[in-house]
């Protein structure tokens, strides 16, 4: 990794000819400054502990150019996120990362009043000159997720605790189902909605709920192991670690599971603001990248499936699968995706139909 | 050596300023000494929570932004509960008024004039006053206790919300993201000083405190809610009903928790979203009583409870305290402010153990 | 639906239903004595903590049901100073009361958040408790059996006993139980000491019976559910009993409904979740039409004792 001194000191310039905005910091040659703004806090081994871990990978790879990164935890999606952010960029960060989908409108704004800071919007939509936009490709693990499932799964139908129907969930529950179909074509998935990202005691319940139905697989969109020491206790099949690796909680029934690995992006944009090249885009990595990362198989899964499942991530890495690969049938069985044909990233993100396979909830 | 409580003639008028600066202090100091036993920073988190809001001016703009629903909210249940009306579902009228608001923006959509915003005030008002009528019909008719009528409306009103914007009201163009679409221009609140974010609910929530002082303090109404709310068998003396009180007392602390949902939503806001329900109309009994139930003294009480928001987002950033430690701070202030309470109409007297044998 | 399915469905309820169960027989007998405490969900919460740290530490899930019923208790004396010696507001003091509890869970449980225990197991022996007909009768875990035998204890004890006719009076008429020489104070301290014993076993209940985890506010509401049930139920203990199952079945039947399909799935899960005050308000309503104007509220509920001395 070069460093480029000049531009570290052009960055610093740059801050200093905003004194009316309140930097205080950020003069000639200091780290750079890095934000985080959290929905909960890093506590809830899901999505914040992923984005915690993430700004911590950051600062052990940069070293002495960015300095202890700051993370303002349990911020509401409303002007509260709007006051977090003016805080942080009037108090020298340079760096903002904003990683709930309901900071979108606020960042936007705030961004308009600090221009020479840079600001990246996790799961938005919403850009400008200097808003960027990223989020993972989790719906790639969601594929090796359910080749497992098809392959081990005895009823041939699994149970998907969603938090809301919106397309990232969606596209993750879509590409566990069509993964699951191509070994089993009978597969199907029941998703239950519980309306809210972090009530462990209803996630519990409603995965009771799915297995004294019928599943014995279990797969989640919730903050948090509730679900998956559920399955532990009743001893069904298994389910996927989400986020991070939850083995602690259920050593046999999780059979792998999705991490998020927002390390390398992090590191990329603060080195790209260090260097003065920080450009607005949309990054959508995955598991080529190293974004989503598929934690150790179970023990107890066979070899040949293991195989099976290395053999979809593996391709999805070399280019050679993609999930979203017509021919996909909607879940009336009508042909959505004609026989060759992609989804494109853009159909994806807007996605609220589902395929084949799935019980669409009401 | 025991101590005993002597009820006071009349209120301390020194105490009732004293007490809440004495609390503020004793936060600070406890805080800081027990933090600091705990490993944390006590005195960079008494410095970043209480004074970093004061003494920088960038954030001046939040403290008021921040107070102003809570010192309407705050004003109307002064006003019920010295009349001895227990409302405490502002928080339910708060997001009633929301989405009344919210419903002439979305019906209005793409509409421009000057009449919108008005439009908007009045459903946020009416939404929120008729919020609150449900309790009063309750409470004057059948006797049902409006403490706990107000309480179970306030949990429904929030799934109301959850359902709105998931459903019939969703952003067409959000992604599938539960939530509404953003206002049309005409349908949000200007800011008032530029180069802020002061929109017009800062100089209405003063208004309406500095309204609700004059009138509780001048006016026949203002008698007669006190009167009731004091001596309910005086004012039926007096001719005073009970329970055209009770309908006023919910009707205008629903309403200006209503007006708040409006000034919010259209304000800070400018959609409806599932975070809607923030807890102002909780927050706000706690400031009624901090302002003594007193419109003016609710203003200040509003402004403290700002700083603790704010600074507490300061000290996160600053000094890296966690959220779940400010929310101890604050709690930390509140006790002591409402046990403060008790000096104002009593003296505290030492006697020796053998008078202590009336109970 | 099959047998075994409606088998499950009960233990469902009755896991989902113990925790607001504890919380309400606690809150109830704090009201009948004419104190309104809505820190419940606060007192739970320390109460939860409490319970995962011991448990954590120690392994013992006995000695963690205790710890964290002590921590309620400690949490309640808060609320009980100042509202019983300090005459402080009982709503807004309640209502501070939870932003403590919240708070400073949260900041105890810093660091324990990625670690697993285990459930508290079932009281009875493996045979009868994984029996599948039986689990529905013995197959809990002993807080199930707990929050039973408290419903009848606070039954029999305001029904039938001295010291419960006492607290009855001190809630319906503070100043005559007082002029007779009752101390009200002492009364109410002991109530609310309760009532927090009792909603720490019920924040317990989360990480010993529902899920054996510490999540930051992982009760998520429920101890307002069980300050709905207490008026629900008009209070009275076996009313108390059958809202809690109720309630349990209104939170679950949610579940099995979108996991099964069926009629009852269409119903939006909003209306599902705003069920219990909805039908707590109507209760409200029905006890007052036909008991004229007196419901069954303890006549001093909320209001603090001021002794004109």
């Amino acid at each position: 990794m070069t460093i480029n001194r000049r531009t570290i000191l052009k960055a610093g310039a740059a801050a200093a000819a905003l004194p009316l905005l309140g930097s205080r910091a950020f003069a000639q040659g200091e780290p750079l400054k890095v934000g985080f703004m959290l929905i909960g806090t890093p506590n809830d081994n899901g999505w914040n502990f992923g984005h915690a871990q993430g700004a911590k990978f950051m600062k052990d790879t940069l070293g002495e150019l960015v300095a202890e990164p700051t993370i303002v935890e349990n911020v509401p999606e409303g002007p509260d996120c709007e006051r977090v952010l003016r805080e942080l960029a009037q108090s020298g960060h340079k760096l903002i990362f904003a990683t709930s989908f309901g900071y979108g409108d606020y960042v936007i704004k705030v961004a308009q009043q600090f221009p020479d800071v840079k600001f990246e919007h996790a799961t938005g939509y919403q850009r400008s000159d200097n808003v960027a936009t990223y989020n993972a490709r989790f719906h790639e693990g969601r594929a090796v997720c359910g080749t497992i499932a098809g392959h081990l799964s005895k009823t041939g139908k699994a149970g998907y605790i969603g938090s809301f129907p919106i397309p990232e969930v969606v596209m993750g529950i879509n590409s566990f189902v069509l993964a699951a179909r191509k070994i089993n074509p009978a597969f199907e998935i029941t998703p239950v909605y519980i309306s809210t990202w972090n009530d462990p005691a209803k996630e519990a319940d409603a995965a009771r709920a799915m297995i004294d139905q019928g599943i014995d697989i279990i797969a989640q969109h919730t903050d948090g192991p509730a679900a998956l020491q559920v399955a532990e206790e009743r001893g069904i099949v298994g389910g996927f670690g989400q986020g991070a690796d939850m083995s602690a909680f259920a050593p046999k029934a999780q059979l792998t599971s999705i991490i998020d690995h927002w390390g390398p992006t992090y590191v990329q944009s603060a080195q790209a603001v260090i260097d003065g090249n920080w450009a607005s885009a949309d990054r959508w990595p995955g598991l080529k990248e190293g974004e989503v990362q598929i934690g150790p198989y179970n023990e107890s899964i066979p070899a040949d499936v293991v195989a099976a499942a290395e053999a979809v991530k593996n391709g999805q890495i070399d280019g050679s699968f993609n999930i979203f690969t017509g021919p996909i049938n909607d879940h009336t069985g009508a042909e959505k995706v004609p026989a060759g044909v992609t989804l494109t990233d853009a159909e994806l993100l807007s996605m609220d139909w589902y395929v084949e396979g799935v019980n669409p909830p009401a | 050596m025991q101590f005993r409580l002597e009820k006071r003639l009349e209120p301390s008028r020194l105490m009732l300023y004293a007490t809440p600066i004495a609390a503020v202090l004793l936060t600070m100091v406890i805080g800081a000494v027990i933090f600091s036993l705990i490993g944390y920073d006590g005195i960079g988190a008494v410095r970043e929570i209480f004074f970093t809001p004061l003494t920088n001016a960038f954030k001046w703009q939040d403290l008021g932004v921040k107070a102003a629903p809570l010192i309407i909210i705050g004003v109307g249940l002064s006003i019920a509960y010295r009349a001895n009306v227990w409302n405490i579902g502002a928080e339910g009228q708060y997001v009633m008024g929301g989405l009344a608001a919210t419903w002439v923006a979305l019906s209005t959509y793409g509409m421009s004039g000057w009449w919108i915003l008005p439009l908007m005030m009045l459903a946020g008002v009416i939404g929120g006053a008729a919020y609150a009528a449900i309790p009063a019909l309750l409470k004057t008719r059948l006797g049902v206790n409006e403490i706990l009528t107000s309480l179970m409306l306030t949990y429904a009103s929030v799934q109301l919300v959850y359902y709105l914007v998931r459903a019939p009201w969703k952003d067409p163009m959000g992604m599938g993201f539960p939530q509404t679409r953003i206002f049309s221009e005409a349908a949000r609140l200007p800011t008032i000083i530029p180069g802020t974010i002061v929109h017009m609910g800062v100089p209405i929530a003063v208004a309406v405190a500095l309204i609700a002082w004059f009138v509780m303090s001048r006016s026949v109404f203002g008698y007669q809610m006190k009167v009731v709310g004091a001596a309910p068998h005086a004012a039926r003396y007096g001719g005073f009903s009970e329970n055209k009180t009770i309908w006023l007392a919910m009707l205008v602390s629903g309403g200006l928790a209503g007006m708040a949902g409006m000034l919010e939503v259209a304000g800070p806001f400018q959609r409806m979203v599932p975070g809607f329900p923030t807890n102002y109309g909780f927050t706000a009994i706690i400031v009624a009583f901090l302002g003594r139930l007193n419109p003016l003294g609710v203003i200040f009480a509003g402004i403290v409870m700002a700083i603790t928001f704010v600074g507490g987002e300061v000290a996160q950033t600053s000094i890296g305290l966690s959220s779940s430690a400010t929310g101890v701070f604050q709690a930390m202030m509140l006790f002591f402010l409402l046990a403060g309470d008790i000096l104002v109409r009593y003296r505290i007297k030492r006697v020796a153990p053998a008078a202590e044998a009336r109970a | 639906m099959t047998p075994e399915l409606i088998i499950a469905i009960i233990v469902t309820v009755v896991g989902a239903s113990t925790p607001i169960l504890i919380a309400a027989t606690g809150e109830l007998v704090v009201e009948k004595a004419g104190v309104l405490n809505l820190g419940v969900e606060g007192m739970m919460l320390v109460g939860a903590i409490a319970a995962f740290i011991t448990l954590f530490l120690t392994g013992n899930h006995y000695l963690a049901i205790a710890l964290a019923a002590a921590a309620g208790v400690a949490t309640s004396l808060i609320f009980g100073f100042l509202t019983l010696s300090l005459s402080a507001n009982q709503t807004a003091t309640g209502l501070a009361l939870t932003i403590f509890g919240t708070g400073f869970s949260a900041l105890a449980g810093q660091g324990y958040s990625a670690r697993p225990v285990t459930l508290l197991g079932p009281l009875f022996p493996a045979e009868i408790a994984t029996h599948p007909v039986w689990r529905v009768l013995f197959g809990y875990s002993a807080l199930v059996y707990f929050s039973l035998a408290m419903v009848i204890a606070v039954w029999w004890f305001l029904k039938k006993t001295r010291a419960g006719l006492i607290l009855r009076a001190v809630g319906e008429n503070d100043l005559s139980a007082h002029s007779i020489g009752y101390s009200v104070v002492g009364v109410r301290y002991a109530a609310v000491a309760f009532g927090g014993a009792m909603a720490g076993i019920a924040g317990a209940c989360f990480p010993l019976l529902l899920t054996p985890q510490w999540a930051e506010r992982m009760t998520a509401g429920r101890g307002w559910i069980a300050v709905a049930l207490v008026v629900f139920a008009s209070w009275k203990p076996f009313r108390l009993l059958a809202g809690a199952y109720l309630f349990g079945l209104v939170m679950t039947m949610e579940l099995y409904a979108k996991a099964g399909g069926g009629p009852l799935s269409v119903i939006p899960s909003e209306l599902w979740a705003a069920l219990p005050y909805l039908v707590t308000i109507a209760v409200l309503v029905l006890i007052s039409i036909r008991r004229d104007a007196s419901s069954n509220a303890p006549a001093c509920l909320g209001r603090p004792f001021l002794p004109s001395n």
